[in-house]
């Protein structure tokens, strides 16, 4: 093993299977300390939202990664290839770039019998972020992820003076076996925190304001086309998570659709719908 | 109840179910570490081993299960060093089946030597010049590389993962599972080669005994492809019982099919390559030991039969089942010449270890025989027990098979339009 | 440099076991328990009955010590042993065993194509009484370890202190014997250094009549067996099988 070790030689045969053990044990021991280093400096960079967000993403199922484009027919195929964050994404902004998009006159949208009001901006994962007029902006739950989640069990929202970051955790919210995180449409400091009963979640100092902070968010014409999909994501869902069949042929969901499925697996429809 | 700790989306039995599944493996388990432990602390004379039976069950059924357990390095090394995409479906599972066929092999290795409490000899004075130091070295070190990798697949446990020192670590260690594979694939390609090599030096053993390249011989070579052969059968093998025992579905047919085609390619080569070999020692290598290889086979119950049987039966005939694109379309033909492949497997390590031990090497000796004692046996049983309740542990609470989530929406989806058909 | 070896006679040995008693006694071999089979004592020597597979009035028998044939050439278990217990004295060309570093994995036992090599299956006991036989020269071994004949080390050592004591370089040959040389009351098993022209089991390793065991595998032992019947030097072949070999 070691030079001074009875029965070694300084031959061949040692030099080569100790100098190849020797280096096993080196390469492996760098690989596992120099990630504990790097996962310390992530954590000391706040990198865990952001990671977390990417590894769910990436556990999505592929139908579920599809670019925004592709909802509202721009595009014929396309996988998001940047974990739904637009604002960096290239395509996107040489999209809206040529094709700015048309402003509805109404104030709101009935999609499917459920409000979607056009004066806020929609986050994949059902969130809305409205930008208020004293720059702050208002993060709440959608509709559709309001009917899923009914009146929940429990909430859990972050502190005054916390932050939140596009695409992470914004708060927890608690439904019969379903534990989900909801995912944050914006950057910023959380200043206020609502409730189910209020309407809204959380007021946010954004970190940044005007179009290009907002650029990764659902407005317009895109909503009822993502809703249309979601629809049938939500569908699928239930099927596969222990709900009878059913044909979703133009019905309204109902106000708590977790009690109309009592056998379902809430959790995994949850999951599934909020992009956990 | 232990919801939480399963991965979202997949569904489990309930834990009552789960427990009734493991009670009689842990009562095996129990069962076998009682004799392990009455050979520990009696000695082997527990065992029906003796002076010219050195070697027996155990020795033979580690180096199966080591053959078996390649599927992780190779399923490691053709996905992350070769890219091939697809075998992301069972990457998981095979680095379970890996570390758990490697961590049984080393307990039954620990308690079949005469002085365990020794074994950190062959680590401060080793001999270079023998095989099983090289065996020594490299499986240990293999060891602690396939528990670094079963480390992700922990740590990626739904309530583990919300722990963001667990978490990011994981990311970090994945970013370079790369390098692990790399050193997996090099350490394995050793001690697999270093197992067959064990015969390079048994002059004593004729029977056994080959030549080869410089300090390789070609049993060295052998192995290793028999083990490249044999592992991703043994995946699909344990894939489809899992698939079978849970009533669920796991991977897609495509991931099967390649599995299939990778062993069988890699099979047909080792039963060329044996083929060679076998002919190169009847007509050299044997007669210049002084011994005639066609005597070896006429002591019963090894007739030329087992010769046969390894080589075409179970070597020829699953390769020739596996690289046919229209038998690889059906699980049945699939699963059954996988099972033949591990068989051949395990036969070919029983051969050179039993039947090499079997064999007299002096005039005067008889042809001998060997049957394993009760501790023997439930010692290795201890091993099997110890694995499907690791294997199943990681099944329930981490996400072996990332592909399940998808197909059971694909299911769903099936389901849907042959609804709405119906109606229509 | 010595090149101990043995010249052994089988036209002289009667099988009386004498050896293997001497043996047992000088290296303080433990009794095997009771309920064990004969493959699972320690016999560092130990007698073979051979015949010539005739039919009465032509069968004929012969008896074979074997022990370790202190191989010469790619030593087999030298060349296997994991941890190094097993090394070649270049000065007396002994091949030496250190039970006290053997680990018990028993990979020499099967390299050897003499099964000159012995496992402790059990821990050394003594029926009482016994203990008094002891040889205090020598060092018993603990269970889970392999140990075979090492032509009485003790008593070279013993041989060796005995020379340094007269004031000698060299052993005197008659000082050094192994117990079953000893023994031996036919005089069958002769004993000493191969290398030296002077000595009876040089000479004797060069007449035509002497054979080694399996000499085509290479080992180069130094048990040099002899005998005038053609039939018993064919034991240095390989086995063939006959219908007694055949299971069955």
């Amino acid at each position: 093993m070691l030079p001074w070790n009875y029965g070694f030689e300084w031959n061949a045969a040692h030099i080569i299977f100790l100098g190849a053990f020797y280096t096993v044990l080196v390469v492996v021991a760098t690989t596992v300390v120099s990630a504990l280093i790097r996962a310390r400096r992530d954590l000391g960079a706040k990198e865990t939202e952001a990671i977390r967000w990417h590894s769910d993403f990436e556990e999505l199922p592929v139908s579920d990664r599809v670019c925004r484009h592709v909802l509202t027919g721009e595009f014929r195929e396309r996988t998001c290839p940047n974990a739904f964050d637009c604002r960096h994404c290239e395509t996107h902004g040489k999209w809206i770039e040529h094709h700015p998009m048309a402003q509805h006159p109404e104030f709101e949208e009935d999609v499917l019998g459920m409000a979607f009001p056009l004066d806020r901006f929609y986050h994949r994962g059902h969130t809305w972020a409205r930008p208020e007029e004293d720059g702050t902006v208002t993060v709440g739950i959608d509709e559709l992820g309001e009917r899923l989640l009914g009146v929940p069990d429990a909430v859990e929202l972050p502190a005054p003076g916390a932050r939140i970051q596009t695409n992470g955790t914004a708060f927890r919210v608690h439904k019969r076996d379903a534990d989900v995180r909801i995912l944050s449409p914006v950057d910023g400091e959380v200043i206020e925190t609502g409730g189910p009963g209020r309407g809204w979640y959380l007021r946010v100092k954004p970190d940044a304001t005007g179009e290009p902070a907002f650029r990764h968010l659902l407005r317009g014409a895109e909503v009822k086309a993502w809703l249309n999909r979601e629809m049938e994501r939500l569908q699928l869902a239930l099927v596969s998570e222990g709900a009878a069949p059913t044909l979703a042929d133009g019905g309204v969901p109902v106000d708590d659709i977790a009690a109309s499925y009592p056998e379902a697996d809430w959790d995994a429809v949850c999951g599934e719908m909020f992009l956990e | 109840m232990d919801k939480q700790f399963i991965t979202r989306g997949v569904q489990r039995c309930s834990t009552g179910k789960f427990l009734s599944w493991m009670l009689p493996w842990a009562v095996l388990l129990a069962f076998g570490l009682l004799s392990a432990g009455l050979c520990l602390i009696k000695g082997l004379n527990q065992t029906n081993m003796d002076n010219r039976f050195a070697f027996g069950l155990w020795i033979f059924l580690d180096l199966t299960v080591i053959a078996l357990g390649a599927g992780a390095f190779f399923t490691g090394f053709l996905l992350y060093i070769l890219k091939v995409k697809e075998l992301r479906a069972v990457i998981n599972s095979a680095v379970v089946i890996g570390l758990v066929c490697y961590s049984g092999a080393v307990c039954v290795l620990a308690v079949d030597v005469g002085q365990p409490l020794r074994a950190w000899f062959t680590f401060w004075y080793p001999n270079v010049h023998s095989m099983l130091t090289e065996v020594t070295f490299c499986i240990s070190c293999y060891l602690t590389v396939l528990m670094i990798e079963y480390l992700p697949i922990v740590l990626k446990n739904r309530q583990l993962r919300e722990v963001p020192s667990f978490l990011l670590f994981e990311h970090e260690l994945h970013k370079l599972v790369y390098v692990l594979a790399g050193v997996g694939t090099f350490l394995s390609f050793f001690h697999q080669g270093s197992l067959g090599g064990l015969y390079g030096v048994l002059r004593g053993r004729p029977f056994a005994f080959r030549e080869g390249l410089a300090v390789w011989p070609s049993t060295f070579f052998l192995f290793i492809l028999s083990a490249a052969a044999v592992g991703p059968s043994f995946i699909l093998l344990t894939t489809w019982l899992v698939e079978k025992i849970s009533r669920k579905r796991l991977v897609r047919p495509e991931v099967f099919r390649l599995l299939g085609r990778i062993s069988g390619l890699l099979l047909a080569v080792y039963t060329l390559a044996k083929s060679v070999d076998t002919l190169i020692w009847i007509n050299r290598t044997s007669p210049e030991s002084g011994f005639a290889a066609w005597q070896y086979y006429s002591w019963k119950p090894f007739g030329t039969w087992i010769l046969f049987a390894e080589i075409v039966l179970f070597g020829l005939l699953p390769a020739l089942i596996l690289l046919t694109p229209r038998l690889r379309l059906h699980t049945g033909w699939l699963v059954s010449a996988a099972a033949l492949a591990c068989f051949g497997v395990a036969l070919n390590r029983f051969v050179m270890t039993v039947q090499t031990l079997a064999l007299p090497t002096l005039s005067f000796d008889p042809f001998l025989s060997y049957f394993p004692s009760w501790q023997e046996v439930g010692t290795f049983l201890a091993v099997v027990a110890y694995g499907v309740l690791v294997y199943s542990f990681s099944f329930r609470y981490f996400n072996l098979f990332p592909e399940e989530r998808e197909l059971k929406l694909q299911m769903a989806a099936q389901e849907e339009e042959a609804a709405l058909a119906g109606r229509y | 440099m010595k090149r101990y070896g043995m010249s052994i006679d089988l036209d002289r040995c009667n099988g009386c076991g004498a050896c293997m008693v001497a043996c047992a006694v000088e290296n303080n071999i433990p009794a095997t328990p009771e309920n064990s089979n004969d493959r699972k004592g320690i016999t560092w020597i130990r007698v073979y009955k051979i015949d010539n597979k005739e039919q009465f009035p032509d069968r004929r028998s012969a008896f074979v010590p074997v022990l370790c044939q202190q191989c010469g050439h790619e030593t087999p278990c030298v060349h296997v042993c994991p941890q190094q217990a097993v090394d070649v004295d270049p000065a007396t060309g002994i091949v030496g065993q250190m039970p006290e570093r053997c680990l018990g994995c028993r990979y020499c036992m099967a390299a050897c194509p003499y099964h000159a090599r012995y496992f402790n299956w059990w821990d050394p006991k003594w029926p009482a009484g016994m203990e008094k036989a002891l040889n205090p020269d020598v060092a018993p071994r603990m269970r889970g370890v392999v140990e075979k004949c090492n032509f009485c080390h003790g008593r070279w050592h013993a041989a060796k202190e005995r020379a340094a004591i007269a004031g000698k370089r060299e052993i005197d040959p008659a000082d050094y014997v192994p117990a079953c040389v000893e023994a031996c009351p036919t005089g069958a098993l002769r004993f000493g250094d191969l290398n030296d022209p002077a000595v009876e089991v040089a000479r004797d390793a060069k007449t035509p009549e002497s054979f080694r065991l399996l000499e085509k595998l290479g080992t180069e032992p130094k048990i040099y067996y002899r005998s005038e019947r053609e039939w018993v030097r064919e034991i240095a072949n390989a086995p063939r099988p006959g219908k007694e070999n055949v299971r069955g």
